[in-house]
Formats: C-alpha cells, sequence, structure tokens
C-alpha cells in the first residue's frame, strides 16, 4: 500500500508541469514589463 | 513506399536540397559581410572605399540575407522535410521543384547584378517612389514566380500522400509545410501585384506614376506574412525535431497543428501594422489591424507552453526534481538541441519588442528608429536564424552521408554563444539608441553636431563592436558548412522526428480540411484590406513619378 503511494507521487511528479507554467507566466510578465516601460516614455512624449 | 524512405531523405531529393543549402550559404556569407560594413560606417570611424555606397552595400545586406538566405534554405528544408515524412517525390514532384529552383536562381542572378551595378539601391523594402532597374523588379518577380513552382510540388506530394492514406491524419511535418506554403502563396500574390502591375511597368517606363500607398500596403501585405514564412521552419523544428533531439515526446499533435492554423490565419491580415504613421488609412482599418496582429500572441504563447512542456516532461523523466531541476537534465552538449534554444529564448524579448511595435499609437516612439533594426535582429537573424543552424548541423551531414563529429558539435556551440552574444551587444545597442531617436536605414551624420545625435554615436560603436562579433559567428558557420559538405567523415546522421505520446488523443479531422481554413483566411483578408485599399485608391493623389537618389 505505502509502495504503491510512493510510485503514485512519482508519476505524479514525472508528470508534473509546474515549472512550465511558472516559466510561461515568467515570459508574460517580461512581456507586460516591457511594454508598460515603452508606454511610460510614450505617454512622456506624446 | 518502403521503410529506408522514411528514415533516409532519397538521394535525387538529398541533391535537390543541397542545391538550395549551397545557394543558401553563399548568400549567407556574402550578407554578413555587407553587415560588417554597415556596422563600421555606422559607427564613424569607416569610410567604404572606391565610392561604394552606404546604402547599396544595406540593400545587399537585406536582400541577401532576408530574400535569398532564407527563401533556399526554407524551401530545401521543406523539401527534406516532406520527402523525409511523406516518402520520396516522384520524377514529375523533382522535375518541378527543379525547375522552381532554377527559376529562383536565375531570379537572384539578376536583381544581384543590378544591385552590384548600383542600379538598384532602393533598400530591402524596396520603397517606390525609389526607383529600380526593370530587371532587378523582373527578377524579384522571378525569385517569387520559381517558389511557386517549389511549393506546388510539396503540396502535390503532400496531396499523393493524402490519396494513397485516405482517413489518417498526415505526418505532422508535413502538415506544417502544407500551412506554410499556403500562406507563403497567399502572402506572394500581394507582393506579385505591386511588382506586376505597379513596379515594373513604372520602371519600363510604360506607365508615369504610382500610387505610393498602394505599393506600401501591397508589400507589407506580404512583408508581414513574410516573417511568419521565415519562423514557421523554425517552429517545425522545435515542434518536430527538437522532441527527438532531447529523447522526448511531441507534446500535443492538435496543439502543433492548431497552432500552425492559427498563424497562417493571422499572418496576412496585418500589414497595416507596419504603416501605423502612414496617411491615407483611417484610424479604424488600422485598429481592427492591430487587434488581428494582437491574436498571433495566442498560438506565440501556446508554442511557448508546449515547448517547456516537452523539455519539462523529459527532464523530469530524467530525473529532475522540483520546480526546475529538470532544465539541468537537457542535453545541453548537444549542438542539435542547445543552439535551436537558445534562439528560442531570444524570442522572448523578440517577442515583447513585437508587441511594442503593433500598439498602434505606441509606434509612433520607435517608428523608423533603429530599435526596429534591433527587433528583427532578433526575431529573424537570431531565433530564426539559429534554429536554422542548429537544423544544418544534422541535416547537412544526414544528406551528404557524412557526421557531426565532437569538434564540430563543440564549435557549434561556440559559435552559438558568440552569436548571442555579440547580438546581445548590437541589437541591446539599436533597441537604446532606437528610443533615444536614432534613424534606421541611415548612413553616419552627426547632423550637424546635434546634441540629440551626438547621443548616438557611442551606442553606434557598440554596434560595430557587437557586429565585429557577429561576423566572427558568420566564419564559425561557414566553417562547419563546409566541413559537413565535403570533409566530415562519412557516416550515417539521423533526421531526427519527433513522436507523438501514446497516449495521446486522436487529432481532429477539421484541423486538416484546408477549404474551412482557406475560406476563414480569405475572409479575414477582405475584412482587413477590402475598404482600406478602396479608400487609398477612390482618395489617391496623382502618384508619383521615380526617383534615383544614389
Amino acid at each position: 500500500m505505502a509502495s504503491g503511494k510512493r510510485n503514485h507521487k512519482l508519476q505524479e511528479e514525472e508528470q508534473s508541469l509546474k515549472g512550465t507554467l511558472y516559466a510561461v507566466f515568467g515570459i508574460g510578465i517580461f512581456v507586460i514589463a516591457s511594454w508598460f516601460a515603452v508606454f511610460s516614455i510614450f505617454t512622456d512624449r506624446f | 513506399m518502403n521503410n529506408s524512405t522514411l528514415l533516409r531523405v532519397d538521394k535525387r531529393d538529398a541533391r535537390l536540397v543541397m542545391a538550395h543549402m549551397y545557394v543558401a550559404f553563399a548568400a549567407l556569407a556574402i550578407g554578413g559581410l555587407m553587415g560588417l560594413l554597415q556596422v563600421f560606417v555606422r559607427s564613424g570611424r569607416f569610410e567604404l572605399p572606391a565610392n561604394i555606397g552606404y546604402y547599396q552595400v544595406l540593400t545587399v545586406h537585406g536582400v541577401m540575407l532576408g530574400l535569398v538566405f532564407t527563401t533556399f534554405f526554407i524551401l530545401g528544408f521543406q523539401a527534406a522535410a516532406v520527402s523525409r515524412t511523406s516518402g520520396t517525390f516522384t520524377a514529375k514532384q523533382r522535375l518541378t521543384s527543379w525547375i522552381g529552383f532554377w527559376i529562383m536562381l536565375l531570379g537572384t542572378v539578376m536583381s544581384a547584378t543590378m544591385i552590384l551595378l548600383n542600379e538598384a539601391t532602393v533598400l530591402y523594402t524596396f520603397y517606390a517612389p525609389l526607383q529600380a532597374h526593370w530587371i532587378f523588379y523582373l527578377g524579384l518577380t522571378f525569385i517569387v514566380v520559381g517558389s511557386w513552382f517549389v511549393i506546388f510540388a510539396h503540396m502535390a506530394k503532400y496531396a499523393q500522400w493524402r490519396k494513397e492514406n485516405k482517413g489518417e491524419s498526415s505526418p505532422l511535418l508535413t502538415y506544417m509545410v502544407v500551412a506554410n506554403s499556403l500562406m507563403w502563396f497567399v502572402a506572394t500574390l500581394g507582393v506579385a501585384a505591386e511588382v506586376l502591375l505597379q513596379l515594373l511597368p513604372w520602371s519600363l517606363g510604360f506607365i508615369e506614376r504610382v500610387d505610393v500607398a498602394i505599393t506600401r500596403t501591397l508589400f507589407w501585405y506580404f512583408g508581414h506574412a513574410l516573417v511568419y514564412f521565415w519562423l514557421l521552419p523554425a517552429y517545425m523544428a522545435w515542434y518536430v525535431v527538437i522532441p527527438k533531439v532531447i529523447g522526448g515526446k511531441i507534446f500535443s499533435d492538435s496543439l502543433a497543428r492548431l497552432s500552425f492554423i492559427l498563424f497562417l490565419l493571422f499572418s496576412i491580415p496585418v500589414g497595416i501594422h507596419h504603416q501605423l504613421t502612414e496617411p491615407g488609412i483611417t484610424e479604424f482599418w488600422k485598429f481592427v489591424q492591430v487587434v488581428l496582429t494582437f491574436m498571433v500572441i495566442i498560438p506565440s504563447l501556446m508554442t511557448a507552453f508546449s515547448m517547456f512542456a516537452t523539455f519539462e516532461l523529459r527532464g523530469r523523466e530524467l530525473g529532475g526534481k522540483g520546480l526546475f531541476g529538470w532544465f539541468h537534465k537537457l542535453p545541453w552538449g548537444d549542438a542539435r538541441f542547445t543552439v535551436p534554444f537558445i534562439g528560442m529564448a531570444a524570442f522572448i524579448p523578440a517577442g515583447a519588442g513585437g508587441i511594442i511595435n503593433a500598439s498602434h499609437q505606441m509606434n509612433q516612439v520607435i517608428h523608423n528608429t533603429i530599435w526596429v533594426t534591433g527587433h528583427f535582429h532578433l526575431t529573424v537573424a537570431t531565433t530564426v536564424l539559429l534554429t536554422f543552424f542548429g537544423i544544418a548541423y544534422w541535416l547537412i551531414p544526414h544528406l551528404t552521408g557524412r557526421v557531426l563529429t565532437p569538434q564540430m558539435n563543440k564549435l557549434a556551440i561556440i559559435q552559438a554563444f558568440t552569436w548571442a552574444f555579440g547580438m546581445t551587444i548590437m541589437s541591446g545597442a539599436m533597441h537604446w539608441a532606437g528610443l533615444l531617436g536614432a534613424p534606421r536605414r541611415s548612413s553616419y551624420s552627426t547632423y550637424g553636431d546635434a546634441a540629440q545625435a551626438m547621443e548616438w554615436i557611442p551606442y553606434q560603436i557598440a554596434q560595430a563592436v557587437g557586429g565585429t562579433i557577429l561576423f566572427l559567428g558568420i566564419i564559425f558557420v561557414l566553417i562547419i558548412f563546409v566541413n559537413l559538405c565535403w570533409f566530415a567523415p562519412k557516416g550515417d546522421e539521423e533526421f531526427p522526428i519527433g513522436e507523438v505520446d501514446k497516449d495521446a488523443e486522436q487529432t481532429p479531422k477539421i484541423l486538416e480540411n484546408w477549404k474551412v481554413w482557406i475560406t476563414v483566411l480569405v475572409a479575414l483578408i477582405l475584412v482587413a484590406y477590402a475598404v482600406p485599399i478602396m479608400d487609398i485608391i477612390n482618395g489617391g493623389p496623382l502618384g508619383s513619378k521615380g526617383f534615383k537618389l544614389w
């Protein structure tokens, strides 16, 4: 029973896409931050 | 179809593909050298000898790398991809490809000759009212028409495969080639119309004036899709080849196909985002195309998710723990993975820059500044180029019956890091200088020692430093290319094709129903372009005579 649980946990770990989720969030944040940086230049100049 | 044709590209097809590669890498050598000369001139420390003009060098650089290298490499790679995944070409299909190749080559020679004779210094985008010699425009027409022959041959192979395998889902790589070829065909209709109906008769003297806004609108109808014509073959390698190289599986066949369909739909009706400061197009239609442009973010993020998922699943399979432990488990010593990976990483700032460029009024901050040059040196000259190099490192030995040796593998990785380093300096300096107002497409000038122009000079020197490092990268890649063509040891180099996970869901049939997607594509193009083009024609001024300012 205990070993079954361990196997299940191992399989879950192997199929986890947590890192992918955080990486794609990271890209999204970078895109938004860059956009607002240039937007602030835009509002200053125009 | 026997099994050997599935694993190896047929020798006759290999010869066809290699013919494309020789032209592509010759163009890379010439275009790269011109790039080096450009950054030297813009540093203000160097002048071109023998009355060679800066804008002539710029035209050679843009045409050789943006049109010749990319088109020949892509069509060669696509031929290999179709031959490998759908079986060898029939004699008729191969002959059609060869005819297309020779027409493209003739067109390249015609255009290149006129540029070298200084009869076609009209910059890479050949904007009217700058007027080139008619042979330059005819040569460009030949390049486009030749490419049609080549893609028709690829699509004929696909049609044959579907006929022979009724009801089955086509090989993913061939499917992607078809999506990219369809997009290319529909997009090139715009530039063909521009050249055949306007620029060619105008340069021949049959008509005196052209409507500049129409020429630019037709150019960008093609021009933005051209960017995706470069990018989609890189995506083919990311989705299909990379999973096999790292020993993993394709994350999702359906997701890959859907993202290609979205690129097909949203790459063309968006060209006006390159003309956001152009008079004669109303704000409403600019806004419509800005919204359509932003739709491309969806398949881009789908691709990012899919790639990270492939990497994470493989990395965890190899024992990677924690949130990012899997990252270290990837095969960083393998150039076939590392080189395109650096290209993928570059696409993050490149994509962010693209969204800024397309953001309607915000485009005024960067329009016609060297920021834009910095942007496309990240997209095409890093993301696409490094992925193409990564492809070449297994494709060329596969075709020539040789192998990538450990020494060449090492040099390939050094090449990619050299490129990334040089590009960070050059493109970074271009982005910053662009934000300070430095113009693109302009030779060195202090503009009468204006204070603002003096601010740009340190960045121009940084561009020269970065450009020199990049040229070193070109030398490395040419050494590898020559080695893989003629000197590497004989052997069998794999053409890696990833497999879909055995538990994956069946791919929906609608994704292969081209009638539906072509109808949607035509509808989107009509919505985005019909009224703006009618407005330009109805409200158009007299038109412009040709100018030769060089």
